[in-house]
């Protein structure tokens, strides 16, 4: 079978049935919950010392109004966690780099921050429109500025996501297709092209993690402005 | 399949999977083995999956040994090579092919799926062994360290209990010392009392002899008064006859008497006088 190199981002589907659904879901199997036990084995301590501490790290600076989106904030992140890294295997479909998934978490969730932000103060969140110390004249301009940047947030966490990880597939594929071809006829390139492929995915892991934990902090922020 | 065989299965198998090597076991064990615990209360004595069995009859929550607790966990992980291929694969073979056996079947179904291109080799084969070798390397370097560290969070739980239980029952044996010394020193309550009694007496005895004393002061004052009173009395009266001599005498003194003695004293003085003269000439 011939592999097309945006065949990885299309959106599969066998007989009719959306792949894309069992690759969102099958993630979910790789987390055990705990038993009732009172010392787990080392994957559900290693788990639940990770989650503890993400929590921790995420809800330090928001107040105590905003600790109503711990569970919700951290289940995203480990999900895209999850998502990032599982598609860095051969062979894999990455949910995140469909634009369409990535806009479906960042708009509702954006959304929510200003309306609360909107409907419990609303004085605040418009306050929020005008930095300090801005000189009288630039007043207006300065406004129209940051509502603009106000609705851009959203476009802005959803195309971030899916750009980092769709032009970071697209270059994995892209180098070892180099590496590939060249290893006929030239295999000392293509064995420099291949250490640049595994610094490449180095590269990519990173990529995946901080993409994710930039996308849930992000969030957070807005919710720390608006809550 | 119902939802509470799924879970022991993926449960049971978690206990088996205790490192990162074996996660993805997990997913193929649910699909291996799900038919064979369909059956398994059925055939609740087959020993095909030992614990699994076990567990997986459990599962109904119909007879009393639901409520019985639960078997403890195994302390390691199940066995693997090259940490994929579970040891019991190898052990399965053995018998027929020996140890040889499972590496040919490996080898034969390598070959088979290249040769007949089952498996195409393309650039997604050039980007599965980088992150195969990293993932290995990862795993080979880091993993000791972190199964290291996870060991030491559950330990450290462990010993915030076991100090619970140190800390009580130090206080406990503390608790019975104190108790044994307050039982010695009661055995010493008769020197106390002793002692005691020995105060009490030494009390009394000071005050009675301060009583005693204070009443011989107040004796001797009285009878030292009576010694002045008499002493007085023999000095005036002394006094007095003394006055009345004198005053007798003075009075008995007449005039002539009183000229004749001045008489004779100038006399007496004029002699002296010659006497006194004639021995400072000479």
């Amino acid at each position: 079978m011939m592999l097309n190199f945006f065949d990885q981002f299309a959106s599969q589907s066998l007989l009719g049935i959306p792949l894309i659904a069992i690759a969102m879901l099958v993630p979910w199997l790789l987390f055990p919950s705990p038993y009732k036990r009172w010392l787990n084995n080392r994957l559900i301590t290693f788990q639940y010392w990770f989650i503890s501490r993400a929590t921790n790290q995420l809800m330090l600076p928001l107040n105590i109004n905003a600790h109503k989106w711990a569970l919700i904030l951290v289940a995203l992140l480990l999900f895209l966690i999850t998502l990032n890294l599982l598609g860095l295997l051969p062979y894999t479909f990455t949910p995140t780099t469909q634009l369409s998934m990535n806009m479906a978490l960042a708009v509702p969730l954006w959304l929510a921050t200003v309306l609360i932000g909107m409907r419990n103060q609303p004085t605040h969140s418009m306050a929020h429109l005008l930095p300090e110390g801005t000189p009288t004249l630039l007043i207006p301009i300065l406004i129209i500025i940051e509502t603009i940047s106000l609705f851009i947030r959203p476009l802005a966490l959803g195309v971030r996501l899916t750009a980092n990880l769709t032009a970071g597939h697209l270059l994995i594929q892209l180098i070892s297709t180099a590496t590939f071809v060249m290893l006929s006829f030239m295999p000392t390139i293509a064995m420099l092209t291949f250490i640049v492929l595994a610094l490449l995915t180095l590269l990519e892991i990173a990529v995946a993690m901080i993409q994710a934990y930039v996308f849930v902090l992000l969030l957070s922020l807005y919710l720390q402005e608006n809550v | 399949m119902k939802r509470g065989e799924m879970v022991f299965i993926k449960e049971d198998t978690i206990c088996m999977c205790c490192n990162f090597k074996e996660i993805f076991y997990v997913v193929l064990a649910i699909h291996f083995f799900d038919f064979r615990i369909r059956a398994a209360s059925a055939f609740k004595g087959s020993s095909a999956l030992g614990a699994g069995v076990l567990h997986a009859s459990r599962s109904l929550h119909t007879s009393q040994q639901s409520l019985a607790p639960l078997p403890p966990l195994p302390e390691k992980g199940g066995k693997v090579r090259y940490g994929l291929i579970p040891e019991e694969f190898f052990q399965f073979l053995y018998p027929k092919t020996g140890v040889t056996g499972p590496y040919m079947l490996g080898t034969g179904l390598l070959t088979y799926l290249l040769s007949k291109e089952i498996y195409v080799i393309n650039h997604e084969t050039v980007a599965a062994a980088s992150i195969g070798i990293i993932i290995i390397y990862g795993i080979k370097k880091y993993g000791p360290s972190v199964a290291a560290f996870i060991d030491k969070l559950n330990e450290e739980k462990v010993a915030k209990a076991q100090e619970v239980k140190d800390t009580a029952m130090k206080c406990l044996d503390q608790a019975v010392q104190n108790e044994k010394k307050e039982q010695w020193r009661v055995d010493g309550r008769h020197m106390l009392f002793d002692a005691k009694r020995n105060n009490v007496a030494m009390l009394l005895e000071i005050n009675f002899r301060e009583r005693l004393h204070m009443v011989t002061n107040e004796v001797k004052k009285r009878l030292d008064y009576q010694i002045d009173v008499q002493n007085l009395k023999k000095r005036m009266e002394q006094e007095h006859m003394i006055n009345w001599v004198e005053k007798n005498v003075v009075r008995s003194i007449t005039p002539q008497q009183e000229k004749e003695s001045i008489a004779k004293c100038i006399s007496d003085l004029k002699i002296l006088a010659k006497a006194t003269q004639a021995r400072a000439t000479v």
